[in-house]
């Protein structure tokens, strides 16, 4: 019994962990076509925002997290306009892989930083606190349970923004089909300006909850992003819903397996179901078989 | 055409058709290229250079596979350093457990590392372009992670223990050429010759690939999928084979480094060397023939200037990348052959 809650509390922080970093990431690439592989690098931005706005300068937690979140906004429009834009223009066909490369030169140059700035010796977040509910023979940490709320918070707040405003109506039609959306008016460039916005600053939050289980390192989003980037690829890239339950039940699997094979398996059996699933269908579990366009 | 229509992969927009001067101009720079590696080590005195020269040699064969890969068939795959790992912890394995002798556990780590590529390529090369590359990134990471991971002892040296696949450790001291007793003080200018072979050897592969009927196989793939599969060819098997073929040569590398350095260890799997080999590419030119060894010359000499940076070197090379993605998509080579191309253009019209 203990070990089952343990497994389910393990299993729903990190599936609502990965979920937040799977949502910015499958935001990114269902409307635009863009792998962000600086991802990861921006969650750890929003943890040490986080860690400078309330232990260095002393302010209240909640503004720092909205910091972290600002943070992580500015991020990715500053993503948009110095690199996302100018590679746009240059033509479609290679935008692709040719964004990869570039975030990738952008995620490392951004954890360097960091490094630099704040040194490599793992630092106490400020978010993280104690405490736990007693539950059956299993304990179940407040932390863990914040995680989970607030993240659900984030998911319906992101989930309002998307199928009620103006600005998630505009996303929605530019996802779609990009030439239809600009001929009905669109403003294209600036909702994918607010698209990157939007995924920079659940980068940042995401980044807080996240480095309050783990510890601040100027690579703690490594690991997230790259079970995240697992997590999009079976839900079908870019499917949103589909993304969440993705990051939930693959969390809750790797959870059990961690438990009772060993940390180091919950990794490999993962990858091993995802090649499963990927070879009965190539577009994922809830993706469109899409005409791609020559 | 205009230059800011032209994107990455397809920098070569004019086909290179196997026209005797386009030979021609490829032999007369391969072989002034190739005199001046020769000559290298007779005019350099410096045991340190050639030393860097040897290292550029390794990520310059890597780069050129990768770009075969990436620039021509099209295959984005982020597991290319992990088969390169899979050609020297294979060598190192061979030589220490079955204590095969040096060339032969060389010349299987290569074997190994194809095959790991066949497996790899038959579970990610059915997919589209971005999967392929998400797919590759997350298997290098698992083999990363379950190296670093591995505390099993396997068997014991003296008070320590070490593990099956050498563990955050790697394996040292396996074998070597023997160039040390062969050449005494030299020794490094004999570990260069062998290594310069086995970069021509890549060098010429990847020619023949390239202008041989596959060749023209996957370019007519890259750029336009649909007629090409009409035509009759198939998307997987071709990818599958140029898979095969570049992860031979890049575990033979992968071989070689290890038994250059007489060590392997996990850290070539590091995000940075990939990002350092992607950068050669990028600089140089993919899809373009020489780009890989241009972009090796330039980042070799960019990283020995950013050395006295220290710590900012890493910094450096991320935006470094950045930069020439967005700023020069074509690379180097692609730049120098869109100005030859109008430069022709014009004078055509003349």
């Amino acid at each position: 019994m203990d070990v089952f809650v343990a497994v389910v509390v393990s299993g729903l922080t990190n599936g609502a962990l990965y979920a937040l970093a799977t949502l910015g990431l499958a935001l990114v690439w269902g409307s635009m076509g863009m792998l962000n592989m600086a991802h990861g690098a921006m969650l750890a931005l929003g943890g040490y925002v986080v860690f400078s706005v309330s232990t260095t300068l002393g302010l209240p937690i909640w503004l720092a997290i909205l910091a972290a979140a600002a943070a992580g906004a500015l991020f990715g429009g500053l993503l948009y306009l110095l690199i996302v834009r100018p590679l746009l223009r240059h033509g479609g066909r290679g935008f692709e892989t040719s964004v990869m490369i570039a975030t990738v030169g952008v995620s490392i140059a951004l954890q360097n930083a960091i490094l630099l700035t704040y040194g490599g010796q793992p630092l106490r977040q400020p978010f993280a606190f104690g405490g736990a509910i007693q539950l059956g023979q299993g304990v179940m940490p407040l932390l863990n349970v914040t995680i989970v709320v607030v993240s659900l918070l984030v998911m319906a707040v992101l989930g309002l923004l998307i199928s009620r405003t103006r600005m998630g109506r505009a996303i929605r039609a530019t996802a779609q089909n990009r030439e239809a959306a600009q001929l009905m008016g669109v403003p294209v460039e600036r909702t994918y300006l607010q698209v990157l916005g939007l995924s920079g600053a659940l980068a940042g939050i995401c980044g807080v909850l996240l480095s309050a289980v783990t510890q601040l390192s100027p690579t703690l989003g490594a690991d997230p992003m790259l079970k995240a980037f697992i997590m999009c690829v079976v839900a079908g890239l870019g499917n949103l819903p589909g993304a969440v339950i993705a990051a939930f039940g693959l969390a809750l699997i790797e959870a059990a397996v961690q438990f009772s094979f060993g940390a180091r398996w919950g990794f490999p059996v993962l990858l091993m179901l995802v090649i499963a699933i990927l070879i009965w269908r190539p577009t994922g579990l809830f993706g469109r078989a899409t005409i791609r366009r020559m | 055409m205009d230059d800011a229509e032209m994107t990455m992969p397809t920098t070569d927009t004019k086909p290179r058709r196997l026209r005797p001067d386009l030979i021609q101009s490829d032999l007369l720079i391969g072989a002034g290229l190739l005199a001046l590696a020769i000559a290298a080590p007779f005019v350099i005195e410096s045991k340190y250079l050639i030393g860097q020269m040897i290292i550029g040699l390794f990520w310059a064969s890597i780069a050129v596979q990768w770009n075969l890969l990436f620039g021509y068939a099209g295959v984005f795959s982020l597991a290319q350093m992990a088969l390169f790992a899979v050609g020297g912890y294979g060598t190192a394995m061979l030589s220490i457990y079955l204590g095969f002798n040096i060339w032969l556990a060389i010349l299987s780590g290569a074997v190994v590392a194809t095959l790991v590529s066949m497996l790899v390529g038959l579970a990610c090369l059915r997919l589209e372009g971005v999967y392929v590359a998400l797919l590759t990134f997350a298997i290098a990471n698992v083999l990363y992670f379950l190296i670093m991971t591995d505390t099993a002892c396997y068997r014991m040296n003296g008070t320590t223990c070490l593990q099956f696949t050498g563990g955050a450790a790697g394996f040292s001291r396996f074998g070597e050429f023997g160039t040390r007793a062969l050449l005494r003080g030299d020794w490094v200018i004999g570990n260069y010759a062998i290594v310069l072979v086995s970069f021509v050897l890549t060098m010429v592969a990847s020619w023949i690939i390239i202008h041989s009927p596959m060749g023209l196989a996957f370019r007519a793939l890259r750029d336009n999928q649909q007629y090409a599969v009409a035509r009759g060819v198939n998307r997987f098997h071709t990818q599958l084979l140029v898979f095969g073929i570049s992860a031979f040569f890049t575990g033979l590398t992968g071989g070689l480094y290890a038994t250059h350095f007489q060590a392997i260890g996990p850290s070539v799997f590091s995000l940075s060397t990939l990002l350092f080999i992607m950068a050669i590419a990028v600089v140089g030119g993919v899809g373009t023939f020489w780009g890989p060894v241009v972009g090796t010359v330039v980042l070799m000499i960019a990283d020995e200037v950013m050395r006295d940076l220290g710590q900012f070197r890493t910094l450096g090379l991320g935006i470094l990348i950045t930069v020439f993605v967005v700023a020069l998509p074509g690379g180097i080579v692609g730049r120098i052959a869109a100005f030859r191309a109008r430069r022709q253009a014009r004078q055509e019209e003349i």
